[in-house]
Parts: structure tokens; sequence; C-alpha cells
């Protein structure tokens, strides 16, 4: 195993970061400097950076929300990407290709490595103590936590346009409703897809009513089937993902990300910021198995609740379908709910048990800013369109013959994998395959 | 618990929770459970909550993917390692 040289090349554009110490944004110096003041690092966050005493820091945030990947030559050189295409254009086969882990902080100097997790020990506690009684509380932690990381990122980014993606949903019309209050420019951004009636989905409807009721623009992303697959290839890759779950999730994003891109204003210097409700689906375990023509899909581990939130949890490891889609189109998205993470997982089991948690939590976290009719509509999800499957990006997929089979090899062609076996070992329990630089993996 | 008990225990529950014939040659402590399509993802995930709840251990995820995590050897290797290191959880 080769020693780790001084050199570190990037490739590309890394993801961009959004981490938050629970009181401020997280400035580059403190990313680079003291390795303890990362343990309160929340938020997406990743990167290299070049530190004052010569030697190199490569980081990942503790819910591998930011994806870092690299590659280590046979004289110990580093090449990192934030996308493993960038590492294959350059000649790197898919199988030499790391992900840095999630929650660790690598120091590289003089041919040393020093690796430190930050994913915080009561993470891994999956039935917390706690009840019924602390749910105010959360509530209010929670809120608090969302109201501090918004203003923060108000004032970091006066002067960026800043979109905020509305299903109508309980999750993202919670954020959308408090980052209204700290950007009075946001703009609401809705997806449906084209209907030969011209009918909107359950979705797009109330998201035309809340913005309304907020009083808030909101930008349709109306898309045919057609303009939905343009995406394909670009959220395989950018997504970093081929499972169906999370491409269907990945080209929502996708046509939300291109009505955005037309019309957002991008004053010199910004990137425009969209604003999502991910995570919390996770942190409450809030899925479900579609069914389909007769087949099941988007299944679950067999596990309690805990158990599937820490497996939930783990897997966001995996899959850019956000925050990599929408890169792909100039923007940066931001997932306000990673700046609550704590308390989400705090929740214990017997509240992650109760079918109406999620809508008990809301009702305390954000029961004065939404209207009722969002805390009492019916689930839907994006990807299915509503309480009708017929119609959304899961239909779609599977009547054009997108099914996972379809996805997998897609993803092995884009990434000119030679033996497509080796995807069995890239994603695996909800986690890249990953290593320490100078530890794991060398290209022999 | 009993060193030699844990390939038993692993390998029963991955015949019954994945429904792996009793029959089935291919099906050894050796072969690749991803590869040969006995595990997907999914049972990926339950696989972990039953190893870590049957042996009380905590798996990072560096043991996950690593390649001893592919067959049922492997993953008595990790175990025994484990309990042995003091990753007991």
């Amino acid at each position: 195993m080769p020693a780790v040289s001084e050199d570190v090349e990037v490739i590309g554009a890394l993801d961009a970061n959004f981490a938050w110490t629970g009181r401020a944004l997280c400035t580059d110096a403190q990313l680079a400097g003291d390795v303890a003041a990362l343990n309160l690092l929340r938020g997406a966050a990743g990167g290299v950076h070049r530190r004052t005493n010569g030697g190199w820091r490569l980081f990942r945030d503790p819910l591998g929300i930011n994806k870092l990947f690299w590659v280590q030559d046979d004289r110990g050189r580093i090449t990192v990407a934030s996308r493993p295409k960038r590492l294959v254009e350059r000649g790197w086969p898919f199988e030499t290709i790391r992900s840095l882990p999630r929650g660790t902080v690598v120091d590289l100097q003089n041919g040393y490595i020093d690796e430190h997790s930050i994913i915080p020990g009561q993470w891994s506690v999956t039935d917390p103590a706690g009840g019924e009684t602390t749910l105010k509380e959360s509530g209010r932690v929670i809120r608090d936590a969302l109201d501090g990381y918004l203003a923060a990122l108000s004032q970091a980014h006066p002067t960026s346009s800043v979109f905020v993606c509305l299903s109508g949903g309980l999750d993202s019309s919670g954020i959308a409703a408090l980052a209204h209050q700290h950007f009075p420019e946001l703009v609401a951004v809705s997806f449906d897809m084209a209907r030969p009636d011209g009918r909107g989905s359950e979705d797009r409807l109330t998201a035309r009513r809340l913005a309304g009721d907020l009083g808030m623009p909101l930008l349709e992303a109306t898309v045919s089937e057609d303009e939905l697959f343009e995406a394909l290839d670009v959220v395989l890759v950018e997504g970093i993902d081929w499972r169906d779950f999370n491409v269907h999730a990945a080209l929502v994003n996708a046509a939300l990300a291109r009505t955005i891109d037309r019309v957002a204003l991008r004053p010199a210097g910004t990137t425009p910021l969209v604003l999502t409700g991910d995570l919390a689906n996770e942190f409450l375990v809030d899925y479900q198995p579609e069914r389909y023509r007769d087949a099941t899909y988007y299944a679950l581990p067999r596990l309690s609740g805990p158990a599937l939130r820490s497996a939930l949890v783990r897997g966001l490891d995996t899959c850019h379908r956000e925050i990599g889609v929408f890169a792909a189109w100039g923007l940066s998205a931001v997932q306000p709910y990673a700046a609550a993470t704590d308390t989400y997982l705090a929740l214990p089991a017997a509240f992650l048990a109760r079918d109406d948690r999620k809508e008990r939590l809301c009702r305390e976290v954000l029961g004065d800013l939404l209207p009722e009719y969002i805390f009492t509509r019916p689930k839907a999800r994006a990807q299915v369109g509503g309480p009708e499957v017929a119609g959304g990006v899961l239909a779609a997929c599977v009547d054009r013959g997108f099914d996972s089979a379809w996805l997998w090899d897609r993803f092995v062609q884009l990434h000119g994998i030679a033996d497509p076996h080796v995807l069995h070992r890239f994603i695996r329990g909800g986690c890249y395959r990953s290593g320490i630089p100078g530890r794991h993996g060398t290209r022999s | 618990m009993i060193e030699r008990d844990v390939p038993d225990r692993i390998e029963s529950f991955i015949r019954t929770a994945f429904d792996v014939n009793s029959m089935d040659v291919i099906f050894t402590r050796k072969v690749d459970l991803f590869e040969a399509g006995y595990i997907d993802s999914m049972g990926f995930a339950e696989l972990i909550e039953f190893l870590q709840d049957q042996f009380a251990v905590a798996l990072p995820d560096s043991v996950l993917l690593s390649d001893d995590f592919l067959n049922i050897d492997g993953m008595t290797r990790i175990i025994s390692s484990l309990t042995r290191d003091g990753y007991a959880s």
C-alpha cells in the first residue's frame, strides 16, 4: 500500500456546503480547522481543503448528504470528485472508485493519515429515551433549528434567487411556510405530469392553493413523458444511483430544476438556492410500498420502526437524487430539516409506531403557519403523483420499460463498467463502497 | 456465545428470511449472497439488523462493504472479530 503523497487533485465542482454548527453556517476556515469543532457539524458538507499547516483535509458530513469519491494511484496521489463519472472520464476504472465514508474527516500530512469520525454517538441509539411528554419540546427545538438555519441562509445569500419545492405535503409545505418568513421573494415550484384532460394532480391543486394562501408565486413544472425522460441519463450520473425509487424521485427533481433554470435570475457571484422538504421522511420513517399493474414497488425492509429509521438514515449516504440533480442545472439544493437531525433521531420508538406521527409532530413545529387542509390531506408521493398511481412517474417508467433491470444496465453503460456485478459492491446496505485514502484501494 | 454457532445462526436466518430452498446446491457458506441474488438491498438491511441484534454487535459502515461481508463465512469472521475487539453494543 503506497503512502499518500501531498498531491490531491479535485476534478470538477464539489457539492456546495451548507453546513451548520447549531448556531451558524460553517465557514471554510472552520471546515479546515480544529477537527473537534466538526463534531457539531450538521447539514450538507463535504470537500477537500488545503490546510494552513500544508496538509490536506478531506471530509463528509455525518448524514452523507454531500458526496466525495476518490481514487489513488500507485504513487499515492489522490484524485477526488463529487461524482464517480468524473473519475471514469479521467480514465479510472469504476471498480477502483471509493467514497469517503460519511461523517469522516481525514487529515493528510507528510505521508501520515489521521482519520476521525464525526458521527454523533447518540445517533446509533435506536430507541432513545423519551415519550409523548417530550413532543411539544421536540417540536419547539425543531422549529428553532429550522428558523435559525433559514435565518443564517438568508443572511449568507442576500441576493440569491431562492425557490422552494412545494408538493403540498407536510414536509415541503412546512419548509415553504417557514422559509417565506426569511425569504420574502421566495418562489414555490410544483411538479406535475401533463395529462390529456389538462387536469392537475392532487399535489398540484394543493400547491396552488397553499401558495396562494401564503402569498407566494407558484412556478409550475408540468412535463410530458418525453420531457420527463430527457433527463434520464443526467439523473443516473448526477444522482449516482440506478434504483427505481431514487431514479423516479430524481426525475421529478430534474423537471423542477429545468423549470427553475429557465427563470432563475443569477446576480453576479450567486447560485440560485432550492429549498426542499427532504429528510423528514427518513427521520419519521414515512415511506410506503406502492402497487402498480399487480407489482409492488418501493418495497421496504421488514424492520421495526427504529431499525427501519436507522436503515433509511444510513441510506442517505447513497443517492444524490436532490443535490446532485439540481446541481446539474447550476442550482444549489438545501435541505433545512438536516439542521434538526439530532432532535428527529431522538424521537422514541413508541412515537415512531404511531400512524399520525408526522401530523402530530408537524402540528407542534408548524401548526401556527399551515392551514388545516395541509394536515388532513392524504399522503401523496411526488413520484406517484397522487392517490391515483397511473399518471405518475412510476407508472410512466414502468409503461415505457424503464424498469429496474433497464436502469441498472443504463447505469453500467454510462459509467463504462466492464463487469456489471461490481454494482453489488458499489452500493450495499445503504452505503457506497468506501475507504480511506492510503488505507484502502489503489490502482494496481 | 459459542463461536462455532455463529455461521449456523446466520445461515438459518438467511435460509428462512429469504426463502432459500433446502435443495439449492448453489447456496453455500462461501457463495456471494448478493451476486447470486439471495439478498437484495432490502434484505441486506434486515440482515444487518439481525446480526446486530443476535450477536449484540454494532456494525460500523466500514465493515458493511468489506469483501468479507459477501458470504456467511466472511460474516462469521467479522462477527467473531467484533465481539473479540469489544464492538459489542
